[in-house]
């Protein structure tokens, strides 16, 4: 009971709590929960590179247990301050963090003005009948059929995850560096593979995501391996088709979400057209920090891209005046999402110390083009500052790697 | 450079999975060809259409592979430059701007299309039903509950079937070596693992004074692994059995 608890505190609590703090600064059009709990995600991760990646060069013993502590006492006050903000906010009667909604003014969203308008209706006059059809209606003329087959195929993924072992060499290397975290307190310094003593393998030292896992572990009071291959599939599946569904929201009309959301699902499952896809990696190895890097933290990258260069198109916006008003504090609202782009490239680090190299490629070109179709130079300096933690994060690597040289 | 170029098709048809007649990567190609023809949105057009048209390039581009191999020292890791593609996403989006209005019609065929094209990944020969809530091999476990010490740690020689194993349920066992051995392509050399793994019949004099070096308290064993002579006649004890593996105890540790 007790890991359970835990588990939900630090996997859902405390991410949704730090979400809050960029929420906060961004515009309310963009607010949902889950763009809340992707962005703790993302912040969290570039907390525990920022408490890891110190430890694991500069602390010679126990940096597992000194990382855990800095990283803790860092998030820990983050969610306090996401608290406290959605705290403050309430108190001033401004439209709501989580949800973007006004208190005063009721808005009425997209969906409540289609599909689940008859709902609300239906829910103030009552009656099971009348809530009977009007689910009926949802179902066969809305979107319901498409959301119902997307949960069962998200539900699918899940029980295979949990009912399935899904065997990969690399586990012997980075589940039982997760593993000796938890029981030795060390990062890197044993050699996984067999138990000696090691120097400090700067490709893998860097991304530092099983030691993320390894905080878990200890935190719940689960043995490593459970979480690794039950506990993150449980976790990190979802929160790549939650992000999937905040991409959608951003590219298509409402009734198409569940569409794209049932895409992705059928690409994920029939994607395994070689072992090197990150659709195989997202099945099969969904808890390695470089299926993180395919599966979410890339697709992240384009999804603020998305966000900070356009999103959706005006005529398709969820109410035409609230986009005009939006537009005069447009800098102001993109605070938020900047920091969230930056929190992405050094979460990206965590995963994989390659994918930091292709996302910066990645960012480079994006950012190069959206330059030049959009007139606007400023762009190129924009993302080229967003990727400074990248270009820190390399020159690391690059020092350590080549260290015995000097 | 013309062969660089053959080697990035190569790359990118494995990882495809042409050879084995799946085409996905063709849907990606549609999708991004109707993406050049219909998209009208800039930033969309920029995202989804002009970066993953350079990055396609680019893997191909002799020169590119040549800088990227040499800043990773590393050319396996190549196909990666394709995840930058998310080809999931790209076709996802094309497919449905083609869909339009037909919208229930319209996904029926594209998810019958990726199936077609596809390969469902639960059939892969590596998922298997989870025994236990490690997703390790029960028996990887139980040989591990048997042997496992109090305190401290022991070193342990293991057939290859259970090398990725043991220490992720335990890191108390250590291995003489690891899964580094099981990679044919790195070509490691280990002495322990030649008189174990690649010899036909273990030679057990010389298997039980290099197994003493580590020193290794235990011996795990296939039942039917072929031995000159009884291990017990060198010093082990049978300590055990779990399904198929004779675990050996070395008695002569114990004395020391």
């Amino acid at each position: 009971m007790s890991e359970t608890v835990s588990l939900i505190f630090w996997l859902l609590a405390v991410p949704f709590c730090i979400g809050v703090v960029p929420t906060n600064f961004i515009a309310k059009k963009w607010r949902s929960p889950g763009f809340v709990l992707l962005s703790g995600y993302f912040v969290m991760w570039a907390l525990f590179e920022i408490s890891a990646v110190p430890a694991v060069l500069w602390v010679e013993y126990d940096n597992f247990k000194t990382a855990s502590a800095v990283f803790t006492v860092l998030t820990l006050s983050l969610a306090a301050a996401g608290i406290w903000l959605l705290y403050c906010n309430q108190k001033a009667g401004k439209p709501g963090l989580v949800t973007g909604k006004s208190k005063s003014r009721p808005e009425v969203s997209e969906a409540e003005g289609t599909g689940k308008d008859n709902d609300k209706r239906v829910s103030s006059t009552g009656g099971m009948k009348a809530r009977a059809a009007a689910f009926g209606k949802w179902l066969l003329r809305g979107t319901g059929i498409e959301w119902l087959l997307f949960f069962a195929l998200l539900g699918f993924q899940l029980y295979k995850a949990v009912a399935y072992a899904s065997f990969d060499g690399d586990d012997a290397y980075y589940v039982v560096e997760s593993l000796l975290a938890q029981e030795a307190g060390v990062m890197y310094r044993i050699l996984p593979l067999t138990g000696g003593s090691t120097g400090i393998d700067v490709r893998h030292a860097l991304a530092v995501f099983p030691m993320w896992i390894a905080f878990v572990s200890v935190r719940a009071g689960i043995h490593a391996t459970i979480v690794s291959h039950v506990v993150m599939p449980l976790v990190l599946i979802p929160l790549t088709y939650l992000l999937y569904y905040e991409i959608g929201r951003l590219l298509f009309a409402r009734e198409n979400f569940p569409v794209f959301m049932i895409l992705m699902a059928a690409f994920q499952i029939f994607g395994n057209v070689s072992i090197y896809t990150t659709e195989t990696f997202f099945l099969t190895r969904t808890w390695q920090g470089k299926a993180v890097a395919g599966a979410l933290a890339i697709p992240a990258v384009l999804w603020l891209f998305l966000l900070l260069c356009g999103g959706k198109q005006e005529k398709e916006a969820e109410n035409e005046v609230e986009v005009e008003i939006e537009k005069g504090k447009e800098k102001e609202d993109r605070r938020g999402l900047w920091f969230l782009f930056v929190c992405v490239q050094m979460s990206v680090g965590i995963c994989s110390s390659i994918a930091v190299f292709l996302v910066s490629l990645l960012t480079a070109l994006t950012a190069f083009v959206l330059a030049c179709v959009r007139r606007d130079l400023r762009l190129l300096f924009k993302f080229g500052a967003a990727c400074i933690p990248n270009l820190i994060y390399m020159a690391i690597y690059v020092i350590v790697a080549y260290s015995y040289l000097l | 450079m013309w062969g660089i170029f053959l080697e990035s098709v190569v790359i990118f048809k494995n990882f495809m999975g042409w050879h084995e007649n799946h085409l996905l990567a063709g849907l990606y190609v549609f999708a991004l060809l109707y993406l050049w023809l219909t998209e009208k949105d800039k930033t969309k057009r920029a995202i989804f259409v002009y970066a993953p048209t350079i990055l396609l390039l680019l893997f191909f581009c002799p020169l590119f592979r040549k800088v990227f191999v040499r800043i990773m020292e590393d050319s396996e890791t190549y196909y990666r430059l394709l995840w930058l593609l998310q080809m999931s996403i790209v076709s996802a989006y094309g497919l449905i701007r083609l869909m339009g209005r037909h919208r229930r019609i319209g996904l029926a065929v594209a998810c019958l299309v990726i199936a077609a094209c596809g390969d469902y990944v639960y059939d892969s020969e590596h998922i298997s039903q989870a025994e236990n809530a490690y997703h390790l091999p029960q028996e990887a476990v139980d040989i591990v509950d048997l042997i496992a010490p109090e305190e401290g740690r022991i070193t342990v020689l293991v057939p290859a079937d259970l090398i990725y194993y043991i220490r992720q349920y335990s890191t108390d066992i250590e291995l003489p070596y690891g899964r580094e051995m099981l990679i044919d392509r790195w070509d490691y050399y280990h002495a322990m693992y030649e008189a174990m793994e690649k010899a036909e019949v273990i030679d057990t004099p010389v298997f039980a004074e290099l197994a003493r070096t580590y020193p290794c308290a235990y011996v795990v064993l296939k039942e039917d692994r072929e031995v000159k002579e009884p291990l017990t006649d060198h010093g082990y004890s049978v300590y055990g059995q779990v399904g198929e593996f004779v675990i050996y105890k070395d008695m002569t540790l114990q004395d020391q």
